[in-house]
């Protein structure tokens, strides 16, 4: 039973971090149609950020903002200067409707390579804000510990947040009204371009919380969060890539099968048990167990 | 398929027109194969392997362009595909002590059966979802070799095609060996590739890819169209990477990373995606990379980190700059500003 417990708890702490860059990818896809392969590069760009950030004053805290705060600013400028242009120059022709795939992958490759230029490929340690020691209840100590306990509750703020500037302000109003109809939002008078890319400022911004969380308990490279985009890839297509809720669930989802997986069957299942949810999902119930019945043709 | 008589004058000119493009087309593919012997006896060994390279990349290039130039799907998989087409051909060649043609032939079959499988879910699948779908294939496959003992593990495999016969002579060297099989193989892949793509199904594929709904209205059946382009374009990817095992003599799951997957797409986009002679352009575009940035870093005198990664960075930046400024290859564009 309390083996039950245990992993149940390590996947809701996994999964978070799949929901976080799950909501990083539907954020970008909601506003712009754009499924954002360079949120892998972004992110860690950002985290080398808060790494240069850590190793000088030795404060997490002051890290975290830090790589959040250059993770939105990244995502804003990546929306400015290539997708805008993509969107003028690419949008007619036969592949006009890969061109989005192709451009974010050569970002991916590029922000990959500046960050091996900068830092190297060598691995590197992220420090703990807390300890990754298994929390103690009388004799016996679990594998949950207060960093994973640290990331599952940063994460839920980090989607309270979302969910009440979505819901409760003007500006979530105006980024839903571009994302459903930007034609009809720019008639009633909002800004669709602005919007767009404070839309791609919270990708970015969650992709580097993402990063910073899981990070620490791991180690940091040029491409260790490449696993990570293709794990919140397949988070957003069980969510349905629509829906914020979508992408928070369908991250937890995906973090506790794994789990439960590696826990019971194997450790070497990873990878085909998420690619065969990929694919079982894809087939049955295209439009994501979370998602409405709006039909995927983008 | 019936054949048609032709009735109209229109058609006359039709199949004129198609006949002309198959002799023009031999007749290139002919010289070509002499420029390709005559070069290979007089460039210096190094350019020999290089040369052997560049054929393998144009295979895998001419796979993407049949997928994404004329069908409108996009793979980033198919690193992924030549690991099977690799794993295919090694096994049948070390377990079984299958010719090295045949071998290759094995490598087309499993990795066109694999590709069947994955287009049926392709097929259903558009832009983004495809995208996502086939990079966690070249993401996950690769290191699944790890977890069974009959392919190697880490280490891999030893492929080996074996000495040049000795009927072509002492000096003839193994890379030139190397180089005569892949270009041979590269010739006869896009000599079938041009054939299918100025067939019934290449003209499908380019109605697909323009209007799908038109084109089913015209009859064509969209969903079995796309699978037929995705197994064909996956067996010459699974050519592509028997070759290129064999310019390695090696097959390891660390050949194929998810770096390939994304060079052959890079080299493809740079090709201008929808025409097929532009492979070469891009398969020399990419093997000259690393030369280049290896030059360029020689010469400004760089440190390690900056060298390792200025193949990438060139490679992604040129990605970028042909994406924005040629979306749909070098060729089109033209054609488009000249009519304007």
């Amino acid at each position: 039973m309390s083996r039950i417990i245990n992993t149940l708890l390590i996947g809701i702490s996994g999964g978070s971090i799949y929901s976080l860059m799950s909501l990083a990818l539907v954020l970008v896809w909601r506003s712009t149609r754009v499924v954002n392969f360079a949120q892998a590069g972004q992110a860690i760009l950002s985290t080398y950020i808060g790494y240069v950030v850590v190793t000088h004053t030795d404060n997490y805290w002051l890290a975290f903002p830090v790589a959040l705060l250059s993770g939105a600013l990244i995502g804003a400028l990546v929306d400015i200067f290539l997708i805008r242009i993509l969107a003028r120059r690419a949008n007619s022709g036969p592949v006009a409707a890969i061109a989005p795939v192709i451009a974010t992958l050569g970002l991916l490759g590029l922000i990959r390579a500046i960050v091996g230029m900068i830092w190297g490929g060598d691995l590197r340690r992220f420090k703990l804000p807390v300890t990754n020691h298994g929390f103690t209840f009388g004799h016996t100590t679990i594998p949950f510990a207060p960093i994973n306990l640290l990331i599952v509750v940063t994460t839920v703020i980090v989607m309270l947040i979302f969910s009440v500037i979505f819901q409760r302000t003007n500006l979530g109003l105006a980024l839903r009204a571009s994302a459903f109809s930007p034609e009809i939002a720019r008639l009633a008078g909002v800004r669709v371009d602005l919007t767009r890319t404070i839309g791609w400022a919270f990708a970015g911004a969650a992709g580097a919380i993402a990063g910073v969380l899981v990070t620490p308990t791991n180690y940091l490279s040029p491409n260790s969060l490449d696993l990570l985009l293709v794990s919140g890839f397949v988070a957003a297509v069980i969510g349905g890539l629509e829906s914020l809720i979508g992408a928070a669930l369908g991250g937890l989802v995906l973090g506790i099968s794994l789990a439960f997986v590696l826990e019971y069957i194997s450790s070497s299942l990873a990878f085909p048990v998420a690619f065969v949810v990929l694919m079982a999902v894809l087939l049955i119930k295209p439009a994501g167990l979370f998602g409405g019945k709006r039909v995927r043709s983008a | 398929m019936l054949k048609r008589k032709p009735t109209t004058q229109v058609q006359i000119d039709m199949d004129k027109n198609i006949a002309r493009r198959k002799i023009i087309g031999a007749a290139f593919f002919i010289f070509l194969g002499i420029a390709l012997y005559v070069a290979s006896n007089i460039v210096d060994e190094l350019r020999v392997y290089q040369g052997a390279t560049v054929a393998v990349y144009v295979v895998a290039i001419s796979s993407i362009i049949l997928l994404t130039g004329y069908s409108g799907q996009i793979s980033l998989g198919h690193g992924a595909l030549m690991a099977v087409g690799a794993y295919a051909a090694v096994l049948s060649r070390n377990y079984w002590n299958f010719p090295i043609p045949l071998t290759f032939a094995v490598a087309v079959l499993a990795a066109a059966l694999f590709g069947a499988l994955l287009g049926m879910a392709a097929g259903r699948l558009s832009g983004p979802y495809l995208a996502g779908t086939t990079l966690a294939l070249a993401v996950g496959l690769p290191s699944l070799a790890n977890q069974f003992k009959i392919l190697g593990g880490e280490e891999g495999l030893t492929y080996d095609v074996g000495f040049p016969p000795l009927a072509l002579g002492q000096d003839f060297t193994q890379y030139k060996w190397f180089f005569w099989i892949a270009a041979l193989a590269a010739l006869a892949a896009t000599w079938v590739i041009f054939n299918v793509l100025g067939s019934r199904y290449g003209r499908q594929w380019r109605a697909l890819r323009s209007n799908p709904t038109a084109a089913a209205l015209l009859g064509v059946h969209v969903a079995r169209s796309k699978v037929l382009a995705f197994t064909i374009s996956s067996g010459v990817a699974g050519l592509a990477g028997a070759l290129m095992s064999m310019t390695i003599s090696l097959v390891t799951p660390s050949a194929f990373p998810l770096s390939l997957s994304f060079a052959i797409v890079t080299g493809a986009v740079l090709a201008g995606v929808t025409l097929l002679t532009g492979s070469i352009v891009g398969a020399v575009v990419l093997v000259a990379i690393p030369e280049v940035t290896a030059a360029l870093a020689t010469h400004l005198g760089g440190s390690e980190k900056v060298t390792s990664n200025l193949p990438g960075l060139m490679m992604s930046a040129l990605l970028i700059l042909s994406v924005l400024f040629f979306p749909n290859g070098p060729q089109l564009h033209r054609r488009k500003t000249r009519k304007s």
